[in-house]
């Protein structure tokens, strides 16, 4: 059984690997990424080369390109050590074409083109563009820079390498005091309450581990996962942090700066992030931190997308399964008579009509009953939630009902219910004790499936009641061209669906001990 | 000795009675001439619900192809015409004088309503029915050799476990971004991943009789392959077939909608497109038939579609001509 798991597991890595590569395909090579303008303004103010840099500067920002500016290669030179500023800056100003350049100019552009060449890059040089007065056009001033497209194993292989992220003490690169880990058995935000904390020195976050009263109780920071990075959707956040953050208005609290100073804030100490020089940039920062932990992130009264999803979601499930399951035991008991025939009028209803039809039709019989119809994070009431869970719940009712039916149907006709009957047990009986439990097996199957299909979110569902949730995060991606948040969205419904199935062949094995997964048990 | 036999809760024609020899009775061949087509249409008919919906879905299809053949439609005719938009049906009848065009009131470009939906309708069932046909007649003939070959079997179940797990909603969006949107390149993105779904279930189905004792013994006999499949195993995939039509077909007037509604949809005003534009005209009071009217229409014609095909699937289900 191990055995058999761990290669299913081993195969469902490999689908979800294949579909990432598929998914990249499609989105880098087969679309064409002019698209990525459609609606940007600046992208139609700009012209001629100006435009051509504003354009790569974007498709670097998409994931699409690699491109090195000549002036960043300059920079990033002088920081490494290899040329001083001054020779910078005699080499930095490049002639409106080639034969203008100055020798410093020249002999930097050559290292800069063969350095660049070397690793598959085109550079590429935009003489200026003038007009007959010997003016620059708009946008028209002279630019070099090396540009490749971004080859599709390279991205591959670093986005799943950049998958999990793990802090180290290491991370900072500036030169600070005291690199390292410290345990505290009385976290200095409490007050020297008893609270377990790790703290790093030269890490990333400055709580790798604490504990708080909001469940689970013990956090960490020191491994993030990384999904991809957003650009227009969510700018500079990744998707797996969209999805997880919670939304909302601000909760303040009184809260205790490290420096002592106290006040009202939503700010959550816990969660400060490193960012070089920060403290002395602002005064703001410089009352409240002594170092440079300040990037925190703040306290907010809602659920996350995934939160408000799967609330919604698992107790459509439940209740889904709590109603499906009796009425489809019901009809398959009353076959042919009218509450059947009832049933199946609804099923056909549900199967037939249009999701989004039977959707808009709850929310018009819901509205005119005084529920209400759009979702408020704010509001306090519970009833926001009614319409989604019950267009949500209503067509899984209907399949649940569906296939209830059939399965208890087809058993009904098997020899071992016409043995049972002969043997002198009563229909309440073969019904409870054997037609149940065999006709349910197929429906454990789906329990895993559908308690992770609640984390993805519902679309129109979703949509239709404006619910903040993670259903619409892979369409608003789509049309915004946010090539990260498509590749992490459909990797986590990748994940998603992977796990369920195998959960599910698992679970059908631990509730019927007929099946079994290995050759040598059968 | 005498039975009650009313408490067995058996008739007494069911039991055996003495029959007189006769010599020319005997010689009779006495099973019915069966013939399976007739016999479906037999048990097809012999509902007469089947007769109303069959009905109502010959009239359905035929006006949304005829109506809109023998109407003029001009959707931005009355564009500049203020007083003509949004009007309710009893106030644009009492406007423009009574005309079946009339009876649904107008749209949001003083358009008619009614005229709008079956234009619309005819986009949408042939959108329906040329993927049907097409993932039908692929998804059946590659679940079939799916099924009969072990090879492709083993090459098939990763390809359907890897494609199967890619967004649907992403598919299709770019594939329909790549050839810019229009009714073809909609019925490439929904056909090129469409009929692995319905291979599957062939497939399966294909596995399941594939291996029963009389194929066996067909097979024994030296049968081929082909006729075990077209002689053994077709005649039990027609009943399969046609209610998976009856599934597939609505699903695409489905699908369509549910992707006009998120913004990936034709460019022509399908259903879907109607259903979507109009959608801030459900809350607005006075409005509402602008936006129920399409989401009844695709309401009716997919459950006439889906009865019917569930029905007649049933039919053909050898099983119950007896």
């Amino acid at each position: 059984m191990l055995k058999y798991l761990l290669k299913r597991i081993l195969f469902g890595i490999g689908s979800i690997i294949a579909v990432v590569v598929i998914v990249m395909v499609m989105i880098y090579s087969l679309l064409d990424p002019i698209r990525v303008f459609a609606q940007d303004a600046v992208y139609n103010k700009t012209a001629s080369n100006q435009r051509e840099i504003y354009r790569n500067t974007r498709w670097k920002e998409y994931g699409y390109v690699d491109f090195v500016l000549y002036t960043d290669y300059l920079q990033k030179q002088v920081k490494d050590g290899e040329i001083d500023e001054d020779t910078r800056a005699a080499a930095a100003v490049i002639g409106k074409t080639a034969e203008d350049d100055s020798p410093e100019t020249e002999e930097m552009v050559r290292k800069f083109t063969e350095e660049y060449q070397a690793q598959g890059y085109t550079v590429r040089r935009l003489d200026a563009d003038v007009n007959k007065r010997g003016k620059y056009k708009n946008g028209g001033q002279q630019q070099l820079f090396a540009v490749r497209n971004r080859p599709l194993a390279q991205r591959v292989v670093e986005y799943f390498t950049g998958l999990l992220e793990i802090d180290s003490v290491h991370y900072v690169e500036e030169d600070i005091e005291d690199r390292g880990l410290t345990f505290t058995l009385h976290d200095p935000l409490y007050e020297g309450k008893f609270s377990p904390a790790i703290i790093g020195n030269g890490t990333k976050h400055k709580y790798l581990l604490y504990c708080d009263s909001t469940f689970p109780y013990i956090h960490q920071n020191m491994a993030t996962i990384r999904l991809g990075t957003s650009y227009s959707v969510n700018t500079g956040l990744d998707v797996f942090y969209t999805m997880t953050r919670a939304q909302g208005s601000y909760v303040m609290h009184p809260t205790t700066f490290p420096t002592g100073l106290q006040e009202e804030s939503a700010d959550d100490l816990h969660s400060a992030t490193y960012l070089a020089g920060s403290r002395t940039s602002s005064l703001i920062y410089e009352n409240r931190f002594t170092d440079d932990y300040t990037v925190v992130d703040t306290m907010k009264g809602g659920l996350s997308k995934i939160g408000y999803s799967f609330v919604i979601g698992i107790i459509a499930t439940c209740l889904a399964y709590l109603m499906g399951v009796p009425l489809g035991i019901l009809m398959a008991q009353k076959k042919d008579r009218f509450v059947d025939k009832l049933g199946t009028a609804y099923i056909v209803f549900i199967s037939a009509v249009p999701s989004l039809a039977y959707i808009f039709m709850f929310k018009a019989i819901g509205g005119s009953l005084g529920m209400p119809v759009t979702f408020d994070v704010e509001s306090p009431s519970k009833l926001i939630y009614v319409l989604p869970i019950v267009s949500l719940a209503l067509p899984q009712v209907a399949n649940l009902m569906k296939w209830l039916r059939r399965y208890m149907i087809d058993q009904m006709n098997s020899d071992y219910v016409k043995f049972a009957r002969s043997n002198g047990l009563t229909e309440g009986e073969i019904f409870r004790g054997h037609i149940l439990k065999n006709a349910a097996i197929p429906l454990v199957h789906g329990i895993p499936g559908s308690v992770l299909a609640a984390l993805v979110g519902a679309v129109i569902t979703e949509r239709v009641y404006v619910v903040p949730g993670t259903g619409n995060l892979l369409t608003e991606a789509i049309n915004k061209y946010d090539n990260g948040v498509i590749v992490g969205v459909a990797m986590f419904y990748a994940m998603l669906t992977v796990t369920s199935t195998i959960l599910g062949d698992v679970l059908m094995a631990a509730v019927d001990p007929r099946i079994s997964f290995t050759t040598k048990d059968r | 000795m005498e039975y009650d036999y009313s408490k067995l809760g058996m008739t007494t024609a069911e039991l055996f009675s003495r029959q007189e020899h006769s010599d020319l009775e005997s010689e009779k061949i006495t099973a019915p001439r069966y013939s399976y087509w007739q016999s479906v249409f037999k048990v097809f008919f012999r509902k007469k619900l089947n007769i109303v919906i069959l009905a109502l879905l010959a009239f359905v299809i035929l006006f949304s192809y005829l109506y809109p053949m023998f109407t003029e439609y001009d959707r931005f005719g009355q564009l500049l015409n203020e007083d003509a938009k949004h009007l309710m049906p009893a106030a644009a009848i009492e406007k423009f004088g009574f005309s079946i065009k009339w009876i649904l009131g107008t749209g949001n470009a003083g358009n008619s309503t009614f005229d709008a939906i079956w234009n619309g309708a005819r986009i949408s069932v042939s959108l329906a029915f040329i993927c049907g046909a097409i993932n039908m007649t692929i998804g059946v003939i590659l679940g079939a050799i799916w099924g009969f070959s072990k090879k492709v079997d083993t090459v098939m179940m990763v390809v359907f476990n890897v494609v199967g797990n890619i967004p649907l909603i992403l598919l299709i969006s770019v594939l329909v971004l790549i050839f810019s949107p229009s009714f073809w390149s909609m019925v490439f993105a929904l056909t090129v991943t469409g009929w692995l779904g319905i291979a599957y279930t062939i497939r399966t189905q294909v596995i399941i009789i594939r291996d029963r004792e009389y194929n066996l013994a067909s097979k024994c006999l030296g049968t081929s392959t082909i006729k075990i499949a077209m002689k053994n195993i077709l005649p039990f995939m027609t009943s399969i077939i046609v209610t998976l039509l009856a599934v597939e077909i609505p699903s695409y007037i489905s699908y369509e909608v549910f992707l006009a509604y998120i913004g990936i949809g034709l460019p022509d005003m399908s259903l879907g497109r109607l259903i979507y534009s109009a959608e801030s005209a459900m809350v607005t009071p006075g409005w509402g038939f602008e936006f129920w009217s399409p989401v009844a229409i695709s309401a009716v014609i997919s459950v006439v579609l889906y009865v019917t095909g569930q029905n007649l699937g049933d039919a053909s289900d050898p099983r119950t001509h007896m």
